[in-house]
């Protein structure tokens, strides 16, 4: 579905991410975890064709319309009511707008949305407007759904329910990921598989583990499956490894 | 309206009240000069008597067709010139520098010029108004084009969005919101610009009537026009206000 390889990526004459291989398969849930400045967030944008590779190749089957995509600190429309801002994809699809709203009032509904449809952003939580991104790109009905620490910004508790409630869609829809992530117990709970990525400059993926946890996932069950605290443990020494090769090295 | 905010009207009225009985005992009883500071009841007798013969309509008309005009042209030219150097670099060289000068200057000592090139007719009176909105907008308009949050331009291109989208969903809302910002300064220039422009040289207007006035040393006079010019202004203000609110009910 997505395939990546040998990419090599550089601001600057130093590439922060040099020879990188990854593969999406159908269906999947792929996290990349990695030391701040390992250049994920740099590979998830030179996958969307924001940023041009220096070296290698982004294949994608899919159009630019399968994809979904969702950052951080990514913004709604503050002029905009929940509901147009998530029928607001739809209608750059050319969706008639009484469709549009209709489908849009479906996806708040199935995020836990109903009757907020008339706030504005300024409405609503933190939390509640991250739904509402969420519902934004859903409703798109991508085939697989790039992320950037979406939930980063949330409080525990609010970031546990939506993560959550995201996997159970993504399951549900059978739409792959790609999340990028710098927290390890995030990236094992919910993925098939997660990549290390060294730390930068020249950074590299350095580990590919699978995680055999069953589907459908509850995120806090996950964590008390037996081979989740091996698997966690391995990930920090390799990903502690990383770190401390380049403080001796520097 | 609640309690809290009815209290808090009566108090300040209370307070208006005892500060215009004070002045006006104090100028019954000749211990301010009614000559410099006529009482409030004379004040006001100046201010019906003005309505009375009607010929005040004039003046309003004459200040309010000025003030309108140059607004609504400064407005149009303003928002106009702000896109194009926002959106043509060439444009935006050019403008950039020339509209920071004329920002920086008080335009207002336009005015004598104004009257020497389009008389003392209602044409100068509009170009003076006309000058203090359009930089006023100039700038309201280019630096909401130009500072619009680039992660909500970089959300809808990902959604599919293209340039026609951008525009409507995202450029047009966020400079509306710094234009209607701008929109009650803009009220108060718009008869700064008339008024005074016609203080400078005019046969009619507000600002005519507070230079006779002036120069008769009719302070009752005076005193009714500069109340009335704020009562305009006033409700201009609160009409001003509640576009915005309506329009930028979101924030």
């Amino acid at each position: 579905m997505l395939d990546v390889s040998g990419l090599t990526l550089s601001y600057g004459a130093e590439p922060v991410l040099e020879g990188a291989d990854l593969r999406v398969d159908a269906g999947q849930f792929v996290s990349l975890v990695g030391p701040s400045g390992s250049g994920k967030s740099s590979l998830l944008r030179a996958i969307i064709g924001l940023q041009r590779p220096n070296a290698g190749t982004v294949t994608c089957d899919l159009g630019r319309g399968d994809l979904g995509i969702l950052f951080q600190d990514d913004a709604l429309l503050p002029w905009r009511t929940a509901l147009e801002n998530v029928a607001l994809g739809l209608r750059i699809r050319g969706k008639p707008r009484p469709r549009a709203h209709d489908e849009a009032e479906a996806w708040l509904g199935r995020l836990g949305l109903t009757g907020f449809g008339e706030r504005f952003p300024r409405a609503l939580s933190g939390g509640q407007r991250k739904r509402v991104a969420l519902a934004q790109v859903l409703a798109l009905r991508p085939r697989l759904l790039l992320m950037d620490e979406p939930f980063a910004a949330l409080d525990a508790i609010v970031r546990h329910r939506i993560t959550q409630d995201l996997l159970d869609l993504v399951e549900g829809e059978r739409i792959s990921v790609l999340l990028v992530t710098h927290d390890l117990e995030e990236a094992l709970v919910l993925s098939d598989i997660v990549y290390l990525l060294g730390q930068g400059p020249r950074a590299r993926i350095r580990q590919r583990y699978a995680v055999p946890i069953s589907r459908p996932r509850d995120i806090m069950k996950a964590r008390t499956n037996p081979s989740f605290a091996p698997l966690l443990e391995r990930l920090w020494q390799d990903l502690s490894a990383e770190v401390d090769l380049i403080r001796r090295v520097a | 309206m609640n309690t809290a905010t009815t209290r808090l009207a009566a108090r300040r009225l209370i307070v208006l009240g005892i500060l215009l009985s004070l002045w006006e005992v104090l100028a019954r009883f000749g211990l301010l000069n009614p000559f410099y500071v006529p009482p409030p009841s004379k004040v006001a007798a100046t201010l019906f008597a003005l309505f009375a013969d009607g010929e005040i309509w004039t003046h309003i008309e004459a200040t309010f067709g000025a003030a309108l005009l140059g607004l609504t042209l400064g407005v149009i030219v303003g928002a106009i010139l702000g896109v194009a150097a926002a959106l043509l670099p060439l444009v935006g060289e050019i403008l950039d520098p020339t509209m920071t000068v004329l920002n920086a200057v008080p335009r207002i000592i336009l005015a004598p010029l104004f009257v020497i090139w389009f008389g003392i007719g209602i044409a100068s009176k509009v170009a003076v108004t006309f000058v203090l909105i359009a930089v006023l907008f100039f700038f309201a308009v280019y630096a909401g084009i130009k500072e619009v949050d680039q992660r909500l331009v970089e959300r809808v291109k990902t959604l599919g969005g293209g340039r026609a989208v951008l525009l409507r969903e995202v450029y047009l809302p966020a400079v509306t919101a710094w234009a209607l910002s701008n929109l009650k300064i803009a009220v108060g220039f718009a008869f700064t610009g008339a008024v005074v422009g016609e203080f400078v040289a005019s046969s009619r207007g507000l600002g005519y009537l507070l230079s006779f006035a002036q120069s008769t040393y009719n302070a009752s006079l005076t005193l009714a026009l500069l109340l009335l010019i704020m009562v305009f202004v006033f409700v201009l203000f609160a009409l001003a206000g509640r576009v915005e609110n309506r329009l930028l009910r979101w924030r």
